[in-house]
């Protein structure tokens, strides 16, 4: 079998998704967690995971588990695996919220939470990693793009793995030596794995040839591309591989993550003048709201990239490093996520919903399952809300960050709604909107067939 | 889908300078319905492919290096519930398009909605070519699950994908 068809279960991992990133807004507008909490806080570390792992890394997965058979046109290894994946990633969510809880004494429970989200946690990242590496592996040649998702994938075992042995240090499970060490100095490494290989890079090779597919760009296969590529991964590696030798040998990881930095920038330079090749090298004259949400979420990145620099020069990114965080998080990576969702979505009830009636029967296009219009607003303030929450976050006004996080609240609230709309095709013309043999989509699973 | 196939290996037959089509035939009257044949010959038995289509079964060649090739002759509609597979057939015997369809310049998903709407139009046995600037990678299965052929590949320059659909002829030899 040739070409890629509908992940049954993607619509699940995005909902799922949605709903983390609602709560983690609403613990941020309660004030639980950073500022209002110290960076290292157990309220802190919550929120952060609701983030990471349950908005963006089941963004990612939902998405993954659609787009690497795009990317490789070869068809998913398993769709069965899809939904333990899913069950496994919330449950061990869950789990590590309480065994974070476990931490300051305020849930007290004698079961091991932390070792088991860690088990749990494994075993759905495992199973979505098993699932998109037998895809790559069947495919016959692998683009630069996937490569990307490649070093994307490898970089999600080593912060799964090193969160792992947090999880197990922290619940008192082990106590050998050197994990006790990287515990104790490896966060940052755990940090850069995730948000800088997991997320960044993942998305970076996504949306090379996302780019390029809806503004009708030619795709990126150039020497730019895969010099951004090798400094990219090299960059990773430095980062993780030396930083966790540092660590092990009596060192802070700090030089590794300096030199990998150095590394990092030119290939973030080398993607951001990629990014603006495709943008003027686009047949398509007007481009849709995706791409251009996908551009303010690309400045989000250079904008990140930029503090990580000025207040490195200033001595101050330790301190401030909660601003570059969210704006990594929200700018970038939810901005990104939540420009091509409003796509995707929109794209894939289409294809469950029209495909066996294409040609057969009028039906209506893409475009005509979104309004634009009603969808922009909702996307500038979320915009807006995201350089409010870094500004409050920089300067040092909890209440302004917290003000912030409402509007950010409203804002997702709003393409949450839009979303819905578009999964219940309530935009398409009534007469036309279920032709004779189109398929009713249900709003959390795609069907086959 | 055919669940198993008999191995017939007539490259020392060929080599020997002999002529093995009535051993083949013999095996392909040997097999049991839902059997297949996986045949190893020193050249692509082009002849073959008709006669055996006749029969029904559809074949699949891949070249083995050395000049040796396999083919994988499958009955056809062997098994009803399965789904059908989007393979590329070998489209060399195709009669020339009657149409041709330029989807370049649309933005996805239009040339997939404009090549479906073309097959619609067409008889049994015709052929469409379109150029596409991309692999339609979500076409493929639904050209399958309508029984039509394809045959498709990039161009030399690497940018154009030009693909060919016969229709309903997707279990049929080419």
């Amino acid at each position: 079998m040739i070409g890629a068809s509908l992940s049954r279960w993607t619509m699940s991992y995005f909902a799922a998704a949605l709903l983390a990133l609602v709560a983690a807004e609403i613990m941020m507008i309660a004030g639980y967690g950073f500022p209002g909490a110290p960076v290292a806080a157990p309220e802190t570390l919550i929120l952060v995971h609701v983030v990471v792992i349950g908005w963006l890394s089941m963004l990612m997965c939902g998405a993954l588990l659609q787009f690497v058979p795009v990317l490789v046109a070869t068809p998913l290894y398993s769709n069965t695996l899809s939904l333990p994946a899913l069950v496994s990633l919330v449950a061990g969510l869950g789990a590590l919220i309480l065994g974070f809880l476990q931490l300051d004494g305020r849930v007290a429970s004698p079961l091991p939470f932390l070792p088991i989200a860690a088990v749990l946690l494994i075993a759905g990242f495992a199973l979505i990693l098993w699932n998109l590496g037998r895809t790559l592996a069947a495919a016959s040649a692998v683009a630069l793009p996937a490569r990307f998702v490649v070093v994307g994938l490898a970089s999600i075992a080593c912060t799964v793995a090193l969160g792992a042995i947090f999880a197990f240090v922290l619940g008192g499970a082990i106590g050998a030596g050197p994990l006790v060490a990287l515990t104790a100095a490896g966060l940052p490494i755990h940090v850069v794995a995730g948000l800088g290989g997991w997320l960044t890079f993942t998305a970076m090779g996504v949306s090379y040839r996302l780019l390029a597919m809806f503004m009708l760009a030619p795709e990126l296969e150039g020497a730019s591309t895969r010099i951004a590529l090798y400094l990219g991964a090299a960059a990773l590696a430095v980062a993780i591989a030396g930083g966790t030798a540092m660590v092990l040998t009596g060192h802070g990881p700090a030089p590794a993550l300096l030199a990998a930095l150095a590394l990092a920038l030119p290939a973030l330079a080398l993607y951001g003048k990629d990014a603006l090749h495709l943008y003027r090298a686009r047949r398509r004259p007007v481009i849709e709201l995706n791409s251009r949400m996908a551009a303010v979420a690309l400045l989000g990145f250079a904008a990140s990239a930029v503090l990580v620099v000025v207040l490195l020069a200033l001595g101050q990114l330790g301190e401030r490093i909660g601003a570059v965080i969210f704006l990594t998080v929200f700018g970038w990576l939810s901005g990104l996520g939540l420009a091509q969702l409003y796509k995707i979505v929109a794209f894939l009830t289409w294809l469950e919903c029209y495909g066996p009636v294409l040609g057969k029967a009028p039906t209506p296009r893409v475009q005509d399952l979104v309004v634009e219009r009603h969808a922009r607003p909702w996307f500038t303030l979320y915009f807006v809300a995201v350089g409010g929450g870094t500004v409050a976050l920089l300067a040092d006004v909890p209440i302004g960050f917290r003000l912030a996080a409402v509007v950010l609240l409203a804002a997702t609230a709003g393409i949450v709604g839009q979303l819905i709309r578009t999964r219940r095709l309530v935009e398409v013309d009534a007469a036309g909107r279920f032709p004779q043999g189109a398929r009713r989509p249900r709003l959390l699973l795609s069907c086959e067939g | 889908m055919t669940s198993t196939f008999v191995d017939l290996d007539v490259r020392p037959i060929l080599r020997a300078g002999g002529e093995p089509f009535a051993e083949i035939m013999a095996a392909v009257t040997a097999l049991e319905p839902r059997q297949g044949l996986r045949l190893l010959a020193t050249f692509k038995p082009v002849p073959l492919f008709s006669v055996l289509g006749a029969k029904g079964y559809a074949h699949e060649a891949k070249e083995l290096g050395g000049g040796d090739w396999e083919i994988l002759f499958t009955p056809a509609g062997g098994d009803e519930a399965a789904a059908p597979a989007a393979v590329a057939t070998d489209a060399a015997h195709w009669p020339a398009p009657v149409q041709e369809l330029d989807n370049r310049e649309l933005d996805p998903p239009e040339p997939m909605v404009r090549i479906l709407a073309a097959t619609e139009a067409l008889s049994k046995g015709e052929v469409l070519a379109a150029l596409l600037c991309r692999e339609p990678v979500f076409l493929l299965p639904e050209l399958a699950k309508r029984g039509h052929a394809w045959s498709g590949g990039f161009e030399p320059d690497g940018k154009t994908y030009k693909i060919l659909v016969r229709i309903g002829t997707a279990n049929q030899a080419a």
